[in-house]
């Protein structure tokens, strides 16, 4: 079984086209891991193990007879809990959707269903995504397979600790300021944030409308560009989804940087910035040159005015989108309430923890009489310089290039007291969500404690196959090829030693 | 005394403040929440106005990030009755109707 | 001496446009289906589900818009309105406020006062809210989201008019553009046409406006009329007594016809419009104006002109006819089946209109068809029936809009055209009325009126009114 688990998606499809190994076996693969490593790192709010095998009996039918052929045709993969899943409850972490059964599916993962993976359940977040953590989950915190008195980041934590934990081969995620890419990057694995408007939002449980996208965690370059060419779509139920041709993504994988351009925002580089991280992703940048890429260091300008813009417009947005809880369609209605005003506040407040009241009482603010100006509509002008900052650094580069986050993962417990501390923390990654681009994140090293360093690459608008194709010629250069995955069951505490004997293990057979 | 120093230049948030942005939010939140909520929406406020360094003046707010338009649908019917499904998960519901306390007098 | 007031008085009105499905979903808009039977993920507000606009709730946007001479803004998008309440799903009502489809038109009106142009602000597109039913006895409320997402239009108008007399104009001006249009069935006791009424008072001939307030729940032109009428005097009355108009939003009552401020300590009337991220810009092209401007319809005007011209009705009845849009269909379409223009305008003119008014009835209420109409004077014509059975048997068709040629069949009121029955008949009368026959042997001519009616009377009216006067004639 640990064979199997430590099989990327696409190779693990691969061999069930083969018949080396059948989709059972491999979902078995997973479930066995779960069952072994979900006490100590819950990754999962909702496990389906019946219907993962019932999917995996009638996914094996359809490759025997010819219908599925897809790159991941029978490989198993979780779902972050805030895409609706017909017959699957769908709580966002939240204790007032803890009940909710969605009557439909999000699209993402009825294209994910189509390609024939097999969805095992749904993974923990933040509540409602709001959080770097996934600390606000009402379902438990999530812990860091690599260290488990740390965080795996958040919002997308679960999704990113499962695959990097080896209790299933992919995952979606949703990135509204980095909640894939800031978790990839703490759990030393693959994530992509798609440019806004390629992956149908329609069954993602909204949390910032202008800046969410569903995008794919993995475990590698190669099977992000799967997953992500799987689940992109245009999509008429989403009026902001983009009609592409461009998404057959996997033909980037092209082990070739010569003549690509990458600039390094100096503004990325700078205090705040752990110098461990700084120099892993410094040596990336120069494995990428070695290659054959042109790099540069460049003033991007306006970094530290993404923060505050991303926060008024995603928490304007999420006070509004987030005013449907209100206990009179689906979701948690307090026990005791006089009168209807009762009943929404007390349901409300019973229901949200206390992250998402935070952003729905600044949202609420910012667009009330008298502030609207002040805050929303200054932080829409500075989205479009920040979008126009963006426009002339694409008119110099293929790419940017820079860290996924300031430091690797903080220890739990440590995040929540300072709030503001926090979402300093998104420095690197909200100006991408603002400005709709395309970026990633994959591993480039470890620090001293033996916790993954993310990079993140970030393409112009639609430029996905770019990024791709530098994120890919880059990994062939790393030493360890995919993420470790968690050690058999029964293993006490999952310490960094053993995170770093797997690392080498894999270097030594790479 | 140290907190009201801090808060000497920056954004004052007042009790009845938050009693609105409560009503607003339909949030209700104890006294202790209410102190924690003021402290944050202050720290946030004066954090966000860090953007009025910038010089936005002459730039258009962009509400949407691509220049896609006009996305419609045609006038037909697509759906069906679906009550049931809809209303399977109402907390409270009645003649096929979603039950909520009596909003008239 | 107490002194002079006038009122000022703006109006929204909300039209519900006659769609086939939602503004932002596939549902149907259907009337008077079962509770949440047209409902879905997005008109229940699900988390997830997203909107895609109707194109056709933009076409009917822009003709009523171009009807009312508006400009079309070329860049229009639309915005969230926050608040909480049960009948709306989201919590917010996706609407139009800083860049509404249509702006500065107006429309002319007539009253007793003489002409004026209603000037209209602007027309914005918006969703309808469910409808909440209170549980008469229980502690509930039921929410229906059938109307949830139902396609409205506001038309917002400046505050031009002084009198109920200029609301009701101008709300029939609008009605009946707007019916024209076939945008909407525009009818207030259903709810499809919904007016908000803002009014002020103000001493006569001052500059400054005063402190309006917003009246809620008018469902017919008779209840506007009774609530304005109740607000200039409730205003009136609080300037008197030294008190200040408060600017609120009421509700009217129209049974104990009485309002009452809709206040809550609960609602903060803040609603945080911000643009609604969901939907894409609209970006209408001149074309695309061009376009909806050619298919616009004749409108009242024109078509008087023409049934004055093509028929040769006097203006009066054109007036009549065109004044609702059914009813010029109506007519039409009767007219395309009989052939005779004038006959079927003296129906309409004359004994559907008693009856309309005897039965309390709009001219919109008429459910009997044209094909029966077209029928009832062809048989007139061709001398099947004579004029009394015809209106007998119109009210038939009026009332239970049966088929009037079985109808004279069945019941035998086919005119007797048999000049042998005929002459036995008449034989008959002549003889047992003998002092009306020397009247007229002495040259009372109108003697021989009696004699007819005598006839008809014999035959149970059936009787070929020329041919009985002409039988008498012979036989005196």
């Amino acid at each position: 079984m640990k064979e199997i688990r430590n099989l990327t998606a696409l190779q693990l499809a691969e061999k069930i086209k083969r018949r080396e190994i059948s989709v059972a076996e491999g979902v078995l693969a997973s479930l066995e891991q779960i069952n072994s490593a979900e006490s100590r790192i819950n990754s999962y709010v909702t496990l389906d193990e019946e219907g993962a095998l019932e999917q995996a009996a009638r996914i094996q039918k359809q490759i025997d007879s010819g219908e599925l052929t897809g790159p991941l045709a029978g490989v198993p993969a979780a779902i972050k809990d805030n895409l609706c899943t017909e017959g699957m409850r769908t709580t966002c972490s939240s204790k007032i959707l803890a009940n909710f059964v969605p009557p439909y599916t999000a699209e993402a993962v009825r294209n994910l269903k189509k390609a024939g993976a097999v969805i095992l359940g749904k993974t923990n977040m933040d509540e409602f995504a709001m959080g770097s953590t996934t600390e606000t989950s009402a379902f438990g915190i999530t812990r860091n397979p690599w260290n488990l008195n740390h965080v795996p980041g958040g919002s997308s934590g679960g999704s990113c600790a499962a695959v990097a934990a080896g209790e299933c081969f992919f995952a979606l995620g949703s990135d509204t300021g980095g909640s894939i890419r800031q978790p990839a990057s703490f759990c030393g694995v693959t994530g992509l944030k798609p440019t806004y408007g390629t992956v149908s939002r329609y069954g993602l449980v909204a949390y910032g409308s202008s800046l969410d996208q569903i995008g794919p965690v993995a475990k590698d370059v190669s099977d992000c560009a799967a997953v992500l060419e799987a689940i992109a779509s245009y999509d008429r139920k989403d009026s902001t989804s983009l009609n592409r041709e461009d998404t057959d993504f996997a033909a980037a994988l092209k082990d070739d940087v010569r003549g690509m351009k990458i600039g390094i925002p100096r503004d990325y580089l700078g205090e705040g910035l752990e110098s461990e991280v700084k120099s892993a992703v410094l040596t990336a940048a120069q494995a990428l040159e070695k290659k054959g890429a042109y790099v540069e260091e460049f003033d991007l300008s306006l970094a530290e005015y993404a923060i505050p813009a991303y926060y008024v417009i995603a928490c304007a947005e999420a006070s509004s989108n987030l005013a449907r809880f209100d206990g009179v369609k689906y979701g948690y209605r307090s026990k005791e309430y006089e009168g209807l005003h009762q009943m929404y506040k007390k349901s409300r407040s019973e229901g949200f923890g206390p992250e998402v009241k935070r952003r729905i009482m600044l949202g609420s603010f910012v667009l009330s009489s008298g502030y609207y100006d002040a805050y929303y509509l200054k932080a829409l002008r500075t989205k479009a310089l920040i979008k126009q900052a963006f426009d002339r650094a694409f008119e110099k580069y293929d790419i940017i290039l820079g860290p996924a986050a300031p430091t690797t993962a903080p220890e739990i417990g440590k995040s929540l007291q300072d709030p503001l501390k926090m979402y300093l923390g998104d420095i690197y990654t909200v100006s991408v969500n603002l400005a709709g681009l395309p970026a990633m994140t994959l591993p480039c090293g470890l620090d001293a404690k033996g916790l993954p360093i993310g990079l993140q690459l970030i393409g112009d608008c639609f430029q996905e196959k770019k990024i791709l194709q530098a994120a890919y010629a880059y990994e062939q250069t790393r030493e360890w090829k995919s993420c470790p995955a968690l050690e058999e069951q029964g293993t006490e505490g999952f310490e960094k030693e053993r995170a770093m004997k797997i690392a080498s293990e894999q270097e030594a057979g790479a | 005394m140290e907190q009201i120093k801090q808060r000497s230049n920056g954004n004052v948030i007042s009790d009845e403040t938050i009693e609105y942005v409560g009503i607003l939010a339909k949030l209700e939140l104890s006294p202790e929440e209410k102190e924690r909520a003021k402290k944050d929406m202050e720290e946030m406020l004066d954090y966000i106005d860090k953007l009025n360094e910038l010089d936005t003046a002459g730039i258009e707010p962009m509400s949407h990030v691509f220049s896609v338009n006009n996305v419609f649908r045609e006038d037909t019917v697509t759906n069906g009755d679906d009550r049931d499904n809809m209303l399977k998960n109402a907390p409270e519901a009645k003649d096929g109707s979603y039950q909520v306390p009596k909003t008239v007098e | 001496m107490s002194k002079e007031y006038e009122m000022v008085i703006g109006l929204e009105v909300h039209v519900e446009l006659a769609t086939k499905t939602k503004i932002f979903c596939g549902c149907s808009t259907a009337f008077g289906g079962a509770p949440n039977t047209h409902t879905c993920p997005v008109c229940t507000g699900m988390p997830g589900s997203l909107p895609v606009l109707n194109r056709q709730v933009v076409e009917y946007a822009m003709a009523v818009g171009l009807a009312a001479h508006c400009s079309i803004t070329r860049h229009c998008k639309f915005d969230r309105k926050n608040y909480f309440y049960p009948d709306n799903p989201q919590n917010y009502q996706i609407s139009q406020l800083y860049l509404p489809i249509c702006r500065n038109g107006g429309v002319e009106i007539e009253t007793s006062a003489g002409k004026k142009t209603v000037r209209i602000h602007e027309i914005h597109m918006e969703e309808d809210a469910g409808k909440l039913i209170h549980d008469e006895w229980g502690d509930c409320s039921l929410v229906d989201y059938n109307r949830s997402g139902v396609p409205l239009i506001e038309i917002v108008s400046e505050p031009d008019m002084r009198s109920a007399e200029e609301v009701i104009a101008y709300l029939e001006k609008l009605r009946m553009m707007i019916q024209y249009l076939g945008a909407s069935d525009c009818k207030l006791n259903e709810g499809s046409m919904r007016a908000d009424v803002n009014l002020s008072v103000r001493e006569l001939g001052a500059k400054e406006f005063g402190t309006r307030t917003e009246m809620k729940n008018l469902n017919s032109f008779k209840a506007i009329a009774r609530a304005i009428e109740n607000e200039k005097n409730r205003q009136i009355d609080l300037l008197e007594d030294g008190e200040k108009v408060v600017q609120e939003t009421r509700r009217w009552d129209d049974l104990k016809e009485y309002s009452y401020a809709m206040r809550s300590k609960e609602d903060a009337q803040d609603y945080r419009y911000f643009p609604e991220p969901d939907l894409v810009p609209l970006v209408i092209s001149q074309e695309w104006v061009e376009e909806v401007k050619s298919r616009q319809p004749e409108f009242q005007e024109e078509k008087m002109e023409r049934y004055k011209k093509e028929y040769g009705l006097p203006e009066y009845d054109a007036r009549i006819l065109t004044g609702s849009k059914y009813l010029a269909d109506f007519f039409e379409d009767a007219v395309k089946l009989c052939k005779k223009p004038k006959k079927v305008s003296n129906w309409l003119m004359g004994e559907t209109m008693r009856l309309l008014k005897e039965r309390e009835m709009e001219p919109d209420d008429i459910h009997f068809s044209p094909e029966n109409l077209a029928r009832l004077i062809d048989l007139t014509e061709e001398g099947s029936i004579n004029g009394t059975v015809a209106k007998e048997v119109f009210e038939k068709i009026f009332d239970e809009d049966i088929d009037p040629v079985s109808y004279v069949e069945k019941q035998g009121l086919k005119t007797v055209n048999d000049a042998e029955e005929l002459r036995t008949t008449i034989a008959q009368v002549i003889q047992d009325n003998p002092q009306s026959v020397a009247d007229y042997r002495n040259g009372k001519e109108k003697a021989i009126g009696f004699l007819v009616g005598q006839t008809m009377k014999a035959m149970k009216g059936k009787a070929n009114p020329g041919m009985v006067n002409q039988i008498l004639k012979e036989l005196l």
